[in-house]
């Protein structure tokens, strides 16, 4: 068992040598954004338990100030992105205080409120570029504008801030902070009774969450050069975080991940298949897998890979 | 837990990436990439251009002598790339302009495509040329007014058609020549919608009415895809202003007309800025309660026998209807752009984008009434131009300016009204 | 004079507002439960109506049964095979059920039926009546009224008649209705048939003065979400108030701040609710 962490890392650095292309690295890329939002997403919605589906006004906020430094003071993209952070966190201050006091099904409701809310008034407001969006600088003034024509770097910067994400969650996995989330997962209730600082800690969670789904945002509108409400703060975007990380396992450190490699590839294969219409037709693959999973395996991959696979493997290992 | 998952993931990941793999690519040919609207709130439109640009490449690749002095009809395939024929990509980006930014990115890395055409809605046209800009291929904008398109300094953008400014220039000469035969024009109303297209020839709109003192009354933006716009004509009828511009896409131009018959507004004159007011599914919509409605137009069908008559019967032959404005600009462009590729003698886009540079289509060469083709330094054809129409029974009839009128100007419309 | 007017579309509006959210609090009431789909069965009702237009060459009042038929099928089969079993594991499985249920129906509708905007040929229901110098186009005028008159009469159900009280009992105390005999998944079903049957004919009504899309059932779910936190949950003549007066602040926020802001000013009334007073007008604390 020793070998399957080394063996991951050693299949994502080298992949874009192993499958070469731009085909290929595009899909790398499109891999690697999508676990990173959902690993982003895991921190609070998984572990802690609180189901936010709003989740993309962090990575609105984090995809717009790149683009809006740029355009404003003609900054390089990448100057905006502690700006967007640093915004998301205030952010996150500021929904999570009065929403965490909703459960269930409200606190979830609250966050679609608000991220619809912000995604009509960002479409309204003049110097973000209302509806139209923004744009990024379509051809760089030098190399830290990271407008690359090859994937290949970009492939190499996301991974980069997956490794720090996938970090992150492992250290707090293992930390007492750690051990607060699941406590609050498990019952809220008993939690605060045994001395967890339940709404302290959901914030923190919150916090952090979305300082990576931020960053997220980011390096994907200095990547496609534009950004608009939808793009931005649109509903699908929250939905994808939610479903990546559950088809893989939410709460688990690896789930998002597993979940993105299921759903990227499937995605690219639908779209390419079907042509222009494809794009409907995955979202229509999404739905049904959602709705799967809710009744089924709502533990996701590895839930379904620790009840099956493991004890089976465990059973092989003894009877060797 | 974390081993285990991460051995999970790595066999998935062995087995995840073999699942898609790039299509095949053909050989021998020049292949254009069309980004259109095909579903959506535009969808007619984008059918409608995508018939035209299919008659368009029908004429081109084979050989059409009569079609006079039209370039490329009379030969067969493109005839300084060895009679190379054109193969033509669709893609449909629904109206989206994050959808028509990663389209654009797979025509051109995956289908290869040499050139890409596009891409009706000025919010997707912007993004697609911007992709087409960070890899260095041609992009010819249709159809799309928006003035950023090629206001950006981008080097591989081109447009044939004209833009935001030229049509706002042509409004404001219109209302003078309207004010010079006594019609009152104290106040103007514009109702745009809200991206790219609709805010961009707005603007041109009310930078060129304050410039010739011509106050406007209220300005309108809303969302194209509103449900409900009653409460927007409640606004506009009281303001009471005498021309009312819209600036819409399909199914919002259609709905403003409805509204206002249900709510009686009806202002002395309405004037479409082409795109929903032009899109085939308008007419049969609102005739009955939009008559005398004004838009504009750079094509007319022309005598029967003419070339223009011509390409309009085989387009009716394939569609079933006339050819309308907005498709025949995507036709001039696309006949442009196919005249630059076999000018560029080759498939390598530096020397397609040359040939496009020195692009120089004289009036008798064209299907429009422009007075010629030929691209500025960003991109811009600075030689088009447009008429206006007005609703006529079932029909656009063109009526300003007057040396080229086939009908009289009805003042103030009739709407529903008898 | 034309604020009168605007007011007056408001409340027709809303009127169709108040009939799609008092299904969604009804189940909310007894289930503890929200539905993120409730919006796909709005716009499903339109598609229904559509269908019975064109292929069957329907009438105004078929299409409304058609409607809350077809749907009234729906929400029971999703209650039975999905709900039902999720209503007792974790909560991301219970948001995750009704949100991929929406994009389900949704995209499905987008395949089927394309993203191009629909609307109803003209039928039997058509001008406008002047009434004191107020034009009420006819067909609002009549969904307007149809829809408070059906939303009127769910609440009659759920109070005069017997099946009415056995589904408010599963919904005020579910173990004691189960001793006195009343099967509380049956009513649960039967709610979520009532919830999306009138969601249907709610959209049918729409249907026959506007143009729709798929699209159109995310706007639909969020407004019934406002509508019943303003409202009240479980509270269906709260849902009857709640949504004329919401179909009136759109309307009015349409008419004063321009059309852009109307629904930023109805999210931002339903953010305020959740903050400040989630029982809303009506409901149970």
């Amino acid at each position: 068992m020793r070998w399957g962490l080394p063996a991951l890392a050693a299949l994502l650095l080298f992949y874009p040598f192993i499958f070469t292309g731009p085909f290929y690295w595009d899909i790398g890329v499109a891999f690697l954004l999508a676990a990173i939002s959902a690993s982003a997403w895991n921190i609070v919605g998984g572990y802690a338990g609180q189901v936010s589906v709003g989740h993309s006004m962090f990575f609105g906020v984090g995809a717009y100030t790149p683009l809006l430094f740029y355009h404003l003071w003609g900054l390089p993209p990448v100057a905006g992105v502690p700006a967007g952070m640093l915004v998301s966190l205030g952010l996150a201050v500021a929904i999570g205080m009065p929403t965490f006091r909703l459960r269930g099904h409200y606190f979830s409701m609250a966050t679609i409120a608000v991220a619809e809310l912000i995604r009509i008034f960002v479409g309204t407001w003049e110097l973000v570029g209302a509806a139209i969006g923004l744009q990024g600088p379509a051809v760089g003034r030098a190399w830290w504008d990271l407008t690359f024509r090859s994937e290949l770097p970009y492939y190499y910067i996301f991974l980069a801030a997956l490794a720090v994400v996938l970090y992150t969650t492992f250290a707090v996995e293992r930390s007492r902070f750690g051990y607060y989330l699941r406590a609050i997962k498990a019952g809220e209730r008993a939690a605060r009774s045994l001395g967890v600082p339940v709404r302290e800690t959901k914030l923190k969670a919150l916090m952090l969450s979305a300082i990576f789904t931020s960053l997220a945002g980011s390096l994907y509108s200095i990547k496609t050069g534009f950004i608009d409400p939808e793009s931005g703060f649109g509903i699908l975007v929250s939905v994808q975080m939610v479903i990546v990380a559950a088809l893989g396992g939410a709460g688990a450190l690896f789930g998002p991940l597993v979940g993105a490699l299921i759903l990227v590839p499937l995605q690219t294969a639908t779209n390419t298949w079907f042509g222009g219409g494809g794009s409907g037709l995955t979202y229509i693959l999404y739905g049904g897998i959602i709705v799967l999973l809710a009744r089924f395996e709502p533990g996701g991959m590895h839930e379904w890979w620790q009840q099956r696979v493991t004890p089976f493997l465990a059973r092989r290992k003894h009877a060797a | 837990m974390t081993k285990s998952s991460a051995m999970m993931a790595a066999a998935i990941a062995a087995a995840a990436a073999l699942i898609s793999a790039p299509p095949a690519q053909a050989a021998g040919t020049v292949k254009i990439g069309i980004l259109w609207p095909l579903t959506g709130n535009a969808a007619a439109a984008g059918q409608a251009s995508k018939a035209a640009a299919e008659v368009a490449a029908e004429i081109v690749n084979n050989k059409h002598p009569e079609l006079g002095n039209l370039p490329l009809a009379a030969t067969e395939g493109l005839p300084n790339q060895g009679g190379a024929k054109l193969e033509l990509t669709f893609v449909d980006h629904q109206g989206n302009p994050s959808l028509a930014q990663q389209l654009a990115t797979r025509l051109i890395t995956q289908d290869a495509v040499h050139v890409l055409m596009g891409a009706y809605q000025s919010s997707c046209s912007f993004t697609a040329t911007a992709v087409a800009e960070r890899y260095g291929i041609p992009f010819m904008v249709g159809e799309s007014a928006a003035l950023n398109i090629t206001g950006r300094g981008f080097k591989w953008v081109f447009r044939g058609t004209p833009i935001a400014s030229d049509y706002a220039a042509t409004y404001m000469r219109f209302f003078e020549d309207m004010k010079k035969q006594g019609k009152k024009i104290a106040s103007i109303a514009v109702v745009n919608e809200n991206t790219d297209y609709g805010t961009s020839v707005a603007d041109s709109i009310e930078a060129a009415a304050k410039k010739n003192n011509i106050p406007v009354a209220i300005r309108i933006p809303y969302s194209a895809s509103s449900t409900d716009v009653s409460a927007q004509v409640l606004q506009l009828k009281e303001k009471q202003p005498d021309v009312v511009i819209f600036i819409s896409y399909t199914s919002d131009s259609i709905l403003y007309m409805k509204t206002m018959k249900n709510l009686d507004y009806l202002p002395p004159m309405v004037i479409g800025d082409d795109t929903g007011f032009s899109d085939p599914s308008f007419i049969p919509a609102v005739a009955d309660v939009a008559q005398g409605a004004m838009n504009r137009s750079a094509w007319d069908i022309g005598k029967p026998g003419s070339a223009t008559s011509k390409i309009n019967e085989m387009y009716k032959a394939k569609t079933g209807r006339d050819l309308d404005d907005t498709s025949a600009r995507n036709m001039q462009s696309f006949f442009a752009l196919a005249d630059a590729l076999s000018r560029a003698g080759s498939t390598e886009p530096e020397k397609i984008r040359d040939a496009l540079t020195k692009t120089d289509l004289k009036p008798e060469q064209l299907m429009m009434g422009y007075n010629g083709v030929k691209f500025d330094e960003t991109g811009q054809n600075i030689l088009a131009s447009t008429y206006l129409i007005q609703l006529k029974d079932k029909a656009y009839q063109l009526v300003w300016p007057d040396k080229a009128a086939a009908a009289k100007l009805d003042w103030p419309m009739k709407g529903w009204k008898q | 004079m034309l604020l009168v007017q605007v007011i007056v579309g408001g409340l027709l509006l809303g009127a169709i507002y108040a009939l799609f959210s008092s299904g969604l609090t009804l189940i909310w009431g007894m289930m503890n439960f929200i539905n993120f789909a409730h919006g796909e069965f709005v716009m499903l009702g339109m598609y229904v109506a559509l269908l019975v237009v064109v292929w069957l060459g329907g009438g105004p009042e078929a299409f409304g049964f058609a409607a809350a038929f077809a749907l009234f099928v729906l929400g029971v089969v999703v209650y039975l095979s999905l709900i039902r079993h999720v209503m007792r594991g974790p909560m991301l499985a219970q948001i995750l059920s009704t949100f991929g249920l929406a994009l389900l129906l949704r995209y499905t509708a987008f395949w089927i039926f394309s993203a191009n905007f629909v609307s109803l040929p003209q039928v039997s229901l058509s001008g406008t009546l002047n009434i004191a110098g107020i034009l009420m186009p006819v067909p609002q005028l009549v969904a307007g009224v149809a829809a408070i008159a059906l939303t009127f009469a769910l609440h009659l159900l759920l109070t005069r008649t017997t099946v009415g009280s056995q589904l408010l009992a599963v919904a005020e105390d579910r173990n004691a209705a189960m001793l006195m005999g009343i099967r509380p998944d049956r009513m649960q079903a039967l709610a979520w048939g009532l919830a999306a049957g009138s969601a249907g004919i709610a959209g049918a009504l729409m249907a026959v003065s506007y143009p729709w899309s798929p699209s159109v059932g995310e706007t639909f779910g969020l407004t019934a979400f406002v509508v019943v936190t303003l409202g009240g949950f479980g509270s269906v003549p709260g849902a009857m108030y709640a949504g004329l007066i919401i179909g009136l602040i759109q309307a009015l926020s349409a008419y004063w701040f321009g059309p852009i802001y109307k629904d930023i000013v109805v999210y931002a009334l339903f953010v305020a609710l959740l903050w400040l007073r989630p029982q809303g007008l009506m409901g149970k604390a």
